[in-house]
């Protein structure tokens, strides 16, 4: 049955195609296209459209939970986006709109804010949606208490039903990101009754107020949503502000990437995420077949460099680590053409991003040779610097399976650190929290998804280190970044803010305590027939806009 | 003989609790934090840490938590996922029915492709069937299974359309995981086969009965074959082991479900109650195959049957 | 492009099998070719840079992906190395893991099936049940905890390829050890009142090897296969330069645009194992004719 479907689709497709052709124009096939349907593209098929449909969209992994307040996963949050709402919308500019939230105020001294909520909302088992409601969210969030969740509402102290539809969110300090929070995915507002209903098996029955209502979940296979038939709160950012045009989303969970990408290719599934680089050139070339890249925001994947452990302490030794590592070989060699390279530890999407850093950083071996000189390390036998019989060691830790090419960078690092004399001892693993419990790396790559600079706070403040809860994989401990952090995340003048986070991507820089390496692009392919798929400012897909075409 | 069998279905559930028990223990001695492991890159402080441990009941001494485990055991209480926190069985249990139609399947595939090539091999000894039918034989032994699975998907899949790529919907989604797998098994039965119908080609039955005047295909396909099979079907209750070790990859290939994935996630998360009932559930299964394939002696070969 | 790889060596094979078919048996063909490739293929473990013409580690980025050529035999891979190259380094570690995960896995079910088959009663009653038990668990469980936990070491991957291998071996010596056992040699053996140490050494061990060392020998190849598995379940260890089994799993995303990269290093698997069981095969019909299905149908 599927098969045939596919080649009535094949014989559909082969006119749309013609269609599209002459709309394209030219035919070039460029390779990095974030948005390849042009606008007027979208408005002539879209009138072709019909209403229904399901939309298949195969992931590279499973998210953990579908509580959108106890997961950590982005994969997660593409998944649980279509069933939760937030109360606030922030665009793709970073600026805040209304969505279940229909006004907000926040107080003088930045410790309150008040939110008037939409009163015409209602959850997808018929529970009202109510200030009640909202405050029994983020008691399940400090209850249940694991995920993102709690990490975006930073200095949240109470929350107050002021009445049926008002709720005060009281700060102990001022926290400016906490809009973005709250417009995030992992703050989607779930049902209250559903909670109680359900317990601790919530996250595989979640209720929320989202255009998409959770039908199913068979582990390793696949979730099932259904379209919300009274859904009409459609975010700012839509197009649709009714009923989604989509019956179904069935996400199929496929881990193997030449299975998922060649589901795609076989029409047996319409979108499926994570293309690798190589086959971004192939796909373009499929007539069927469009690639749709979105920058994620939050930190570039970067290298920490753990500054606790000798010799990596000295800020020459990481110098000559940073002059000797070419970041543009390894981008352009891995990811050919496809990934931006990264300057600064924040992506340039994210508020405060320090343009000035970049092409500040140029590779320079002379000058690397020269600090480890300096530090008296001398050039060994079998081509490593030695000093007092030790041999010039960097303990480089990578997580396994192979994610985004992760694995491959820490093997040109390999190579590049060699000509100075640097032996990387790779260990590349599956379990990384172990030898990160116990300090035993001296460099380590990591990026991270979030909507506010404030992102640093946890990489670089001196109490967020791994084994107190924290993410400061280079162990800084100054109290200065502190105090420049506490200011970041308390100010609420948007250029102040700038100056701050620029202050602190440059001391990383100046201190080698990071080697930027690429920002990531979420890669979906996807069948030509789908349209009306956009992506947020932090890269998730949104789907609640998009049709299939017939 | 129901008084054999009756032996035998005890014996098996002793090696099926022992199998569990062993299974605790390893799990327990090889090193690794399960709950660091949970935590899976949601860093959160030493004293959560401390409390989730306590939680369950893993600062209590190995012995108390063999006991607890084993006495949930006796009482069919597998427990919880500590990753999801949903119950093992019901968990397990919906996996279940698709790893057992992949093995089935694959044995069936080796059965059937390891039998054919195995008696032609041995009829057409030493010729260019015998080399041919050999060498793919072999060769189905010889290449790891992610790889043949990944080329099957590509040829039969991407490029030809005959089978849908993934899940587990439906008898077509099973032909290629099935081969893939089976392949593996029939290059061990091909073996099997041909020497083992060489062996009972030359012996005296087989020459009178030519010499009775049968043909040699009623000689070979009636007689020599029949005795050729045993072999055949011990190798298949050793090899439900190795097939269901194979499923971990082939499920993964082909994004199937099924308790291969489930079995590797929770050793890589140290998901004990989930690594417990998933080996409860194999140990079931390789028991019972073993019992159904000494059984099926005795139909095969009427002499196993008279001796009992 | 895939097509012509894998049939190339069964066509070459088939072609040569008919210019020589007045002297050489087929099976004896058969033999020659995997004596020839697991002698390269060994002297390319032991000394691969007489083979090679590149150094493994040599990363190009202005020659990635560049298909089979005069100068790249093989192509290159996405780092620009020159995959011929890889594949003759490749062979160092994977036959490491294939021959030490068998001398290990080996040795230790070896021992337990001897002193369970030659000691019997109680003892071989205990340690049977107990393999019996090992059996139940599936190898790949074994593996798969023994990686995880102990971490990617190639130390560590061949144990945990051992471990699942324990059972097999133990079976095999356990039922050889058996038939041996009551022969008139034996007897008569002890009957002149010989030492039972040097019974079993003298007489019962040397008799009792033959299907286990072509169970050893059929081994090293599934053990490589194991390990392979292993890598692609993510388990594997990464070095500078990688066994046969982690070019190919982490080259496996590149099969559709770079077929080479991937292609080689498991046709060089393939073709190992292959031989390998293919002279394991020449082994079981040379020494023991008569019982040649014994390794699997063997124990309890």
């Amino acid at each position: 049955m599927k098969i045939e479907r596919s080649n009535k689709w094949i014989n559909h497709t082969a006119l749309s195609l013609m269609t599209a052709a002459l709309l394209a124009g030219c035919g070039s096939n460029q390779v990095q296209s974030p948005n390849p349907s042009a606008p007027a593209d979208q408005t002539a098929a879209s009138a072709g459209n019909e209403q229904g449909g399901e939309l298949t969209y195969a992931l590279a992994t499973s998210p953990d939970t579908l509580d959108a307040g106890a997961s950590g996963f982005a994969v997660s949050h593409r998944v649980f986006r279509n069933i939760f709402d937030s109360l606030v919308f922030q665009a793709k500019e970073g600026t805040f709109q209304p969505w279940l939230a229909s006004s907000w105020t926040k107080s003088e001294d930045g410790k309150e804010y008040t939110f008037k909520l939409r009163t015409d909302v209602t959850f997808q088992d018929g529970t009202p949606f109510n200030a009640a409601a909202v405050k029994a969210n983020f008691d399940h969030i400090f209850a249940a208490g694991r995920g993102q969740s709690r990490s975006l509402l930073g200095t949240f102290s109470s929350a107050e039903v002021v009445d049926e539809h008002t709720i005060k969110i009281i700060l102990s300090e001022p926290f400016e990101p906490l809009l973005a929070g709250l417009g995030s995915g992992f703050l989607g507002i779930s049902s209250p009754k559903a909670f109680e209903q359900y317990g601790d098996q919530y996250g595989k029955h979640p209720v929320g107020t989202g255009p998409f209502k959770f039908v199913s979940w068979t582990e390793n296979d696949q979730i099932v949503l259904e379209k919300n038939p009274d859904y009409k709160w459609g975010p700012p950012g839509a197009d649709n502000k009714g009923p989604s045009q989509l019956d179904k989303i069935t996400f199929k969970i496929i881990p193997e990437e030449a299975t998922r990408i060649g589901s795609v290719q076989s029409g047996q599934v319409l979108v499926a995420e994570t293309v690798p680089p190589q086959l971004i050139t192939a796909l373009n070339n499929d007539p069927n077949i469009a690639v749709d890249q979105s920058i994620t925001n939050g930190t570039a994947f970067s290298l920490y460099i753990n500054t606790k452990n000798e010799p990596w302490n000295e800020i020459k030794a990481r110098q000559a680590v940073q002059l000797a590592v070419d970041v543009d070989t390894i981008v352009q060699t891995l990811y050919l053409g496809t990934y931006e390279r990264a300057w600064s530890a924040l992506t340039p999407g994210i508020l405060g991003y320090d343009s000035s850093l970049e092409n500040k950083v140029k590779p320079d071996i002379a000058k690397a040779n020269q600090l480890l000189d300096e530090l008296g390390w001398k050039q060994g036998g079998d081509g490593i610097r030695e000093k007092d019989g030790q041999k010039l060691i960097l303990r480089y830790l990578d997580g396994s399976p192979n994610r985004e090419k992760r694995n491959d960078i820490a093997a040109i690092v390999q190579q590049q650190l060699k000509q100075i004399g640097v032996q990387v001892n790779l260990n590349i693993t599956k379990d990384t929290n172990t030898p990160i419990t116990n300090g035993e790396y001296d460099i380590f790559g990591n990026s991270q998804v979030k909507a506010d600079p404030d992102i640093l706070r946890n990489l670089l403040r001196s109490d967020k280190v791994f084994t107190k809860g924290g993410t400061n994989w280079s162990n800084v401990a100054d109290p200065e970044i502190d105090e420049l952090l506490d200011q970041g995340a308390s100010e609420s003048d948007p250029q102040k803010r700038k100056e701050i986070y620029a202050q602190i991507q440059q001391y990383m820089i100046d201190r080698a305590i990071i080697l930027p390496i690429y920002v990531f692009p979420y890669t979906v392919a996807h069948s030509k027939k789908v349209e009306g798929l956009k992506f947020d400012l932090l890269g998730y897909p949104l789907l609640y806009d998009v049709t299939i075409r017939k | 003989m129901t008084g054999t069998i009756a032996t035998r279905l005890l014996t098996s559930l002793l090696v099926v609790i022992g199998s569990s028990m062993l299974v605790f223990v390893i799990m327990f001695v090889l090193p690794g934090d399960p709950v660091l492991q949970m935590l899976d890159g949601n860093a959160t402080t030493p004293e959560a840490i401390e409390q989730m441990r306590q939680q369950l009941g893993l600062d209590q001494p190995f012995y108390v938590q063999f006991m607890q485990y084993f006495l949930q055991l006796l009482q069919g209480d597998f427990g919880a996922s500590r990753i999801d926190s949903t119950p093992v069985l019901p968990k397990i249990l919906a996996h279940v029915p698709a790893t057992l139609a992949l093995t089935a399947v694959s044995a069936a595939v080796s059965v059937l492709v390891g039998t054919i090539l195995g008696v032609l091999s041995a009829i057409h000894r030493n010729g260019i069937i015998d080399l041919t039918a050999r060498f793919v034989g072999l060769f189905g032994i010889s290449m790891p299974t992610f790889w043949t699975g990944i080329l099957l998907l590509l040829l039969f899949s991407i490029h030809l359309g005959l089978f849908p790529i993934a899940g587990s919907d439906g008898w077509k989604t099973l032909v290629l995981p099935g081969i893939t797998l089976g392949l593996v098994g029939a290059g061990f039965i091909v073996r099997m086969v041909r020497n083992t119908m060489l062996e009972v080609i030359s012996e005296p039955f087989i020459v009178t009965l030519r010499s009775k005047g049968l043909t040699e295909r009623v000689v070979m396909y009636k007689h020599a074959l029949r005795n050729a099979l045993i072999p055949a079907l011990t190798m298949m209750g050793v090899m439900v082991g190795e097939l269901l070790s194979g499923t971990v990859v082939v499920e993964t290939v082909f994004a199937r479900q099924g308790i291969g994935r489930i079995l590797a996630d929770a050793i890589m998360s140290k998901d004990m109650p989930v690594v417990q009932g998933v080996v409860f559930f194999t140990a079931i299964i390789y028991v019972l195959v073993n019992l159904l394939v000494d059984v099926s002696y005795s139909f095969v070969d009427p002499r196993i049957r008279r001796s009992q | 492009m895939k097509e012509t790889t894998i049939t190339k060596p069964l066509g070459t094979t088939v072609h040569l099998h008919r210019y020589r078919l007045r002297r050489l048996e087929p099976s004896q063909f058969f033999l020659f070719g995997a004596g020839l490739v697991v002698l390269f293929l060994t002297i390319c473990a032991i000394a691969p840079q007489w083979v090679a013409p590149y150094a493994p580690t040599m990363i190009d980025p202005t020659n990635l992906l560049q298909p089979p050529s005069a100068s790249h035999l093989f192509g290159t891979d996405y780092f620009g190395r020159d995959v011929f190259t890889l594949v003759v380094y490749g062979s160092r570690d994977s036959l490491l893991i294939g021959l030490a995960s068998v001398v290990v896995g080996g040795v230790l079910g070896g021992v337990l099936g001897a002193i369970s088959g030659y000691v019997g009663g109680l003892v071989d009653l205990i340690i049977m049940r107990f393999i019996e038990v090992l059996m139940t668990i599936p190898g790949i469980l074994l593996a798969l905890a023994i990686a995880a936990a102990l971490g990617p070491s190639t130390l560590n991957i061949i144990l945990a390829i051992a471990s699942g291998t324990i059972p097999r071996y133990a079976r095999v010596m356990r039922s050889s050890i058996l038939t041996v056992k009551h022969r008139s040699y034996v007897l008569a053996s002890r009957s002149i009142g010989s030492s039972e140490f040097r019974i079993f050494w003298r007489h019962v061990l040397p008799n009792s090897t033959a299907p286990f060392l072509v169970m050893a020998t059929i081994g090293i190849g599934t053990s490589i296969l194991t390990g392979s598995g292993l890598s692609f379940l993510g388990l594997g260890v990464i070095k500078e330069i990688p066994d046969w089994g982690t070019v190919l799993s982490q080259g496996r995303g590149y099969l559709t645009v770079a077929w080479w990269v991937c292609t080689f290093p498991g046709l060089a698997i393939a073709l190992f194992v292959l031989s390998v069981n293919v002279i394991g095969d020449r082994i079981r019909d040379v020494l023991d004719p008569k019982k040649s299905n014994g390794s699997f149908t063997g124990g309890s």
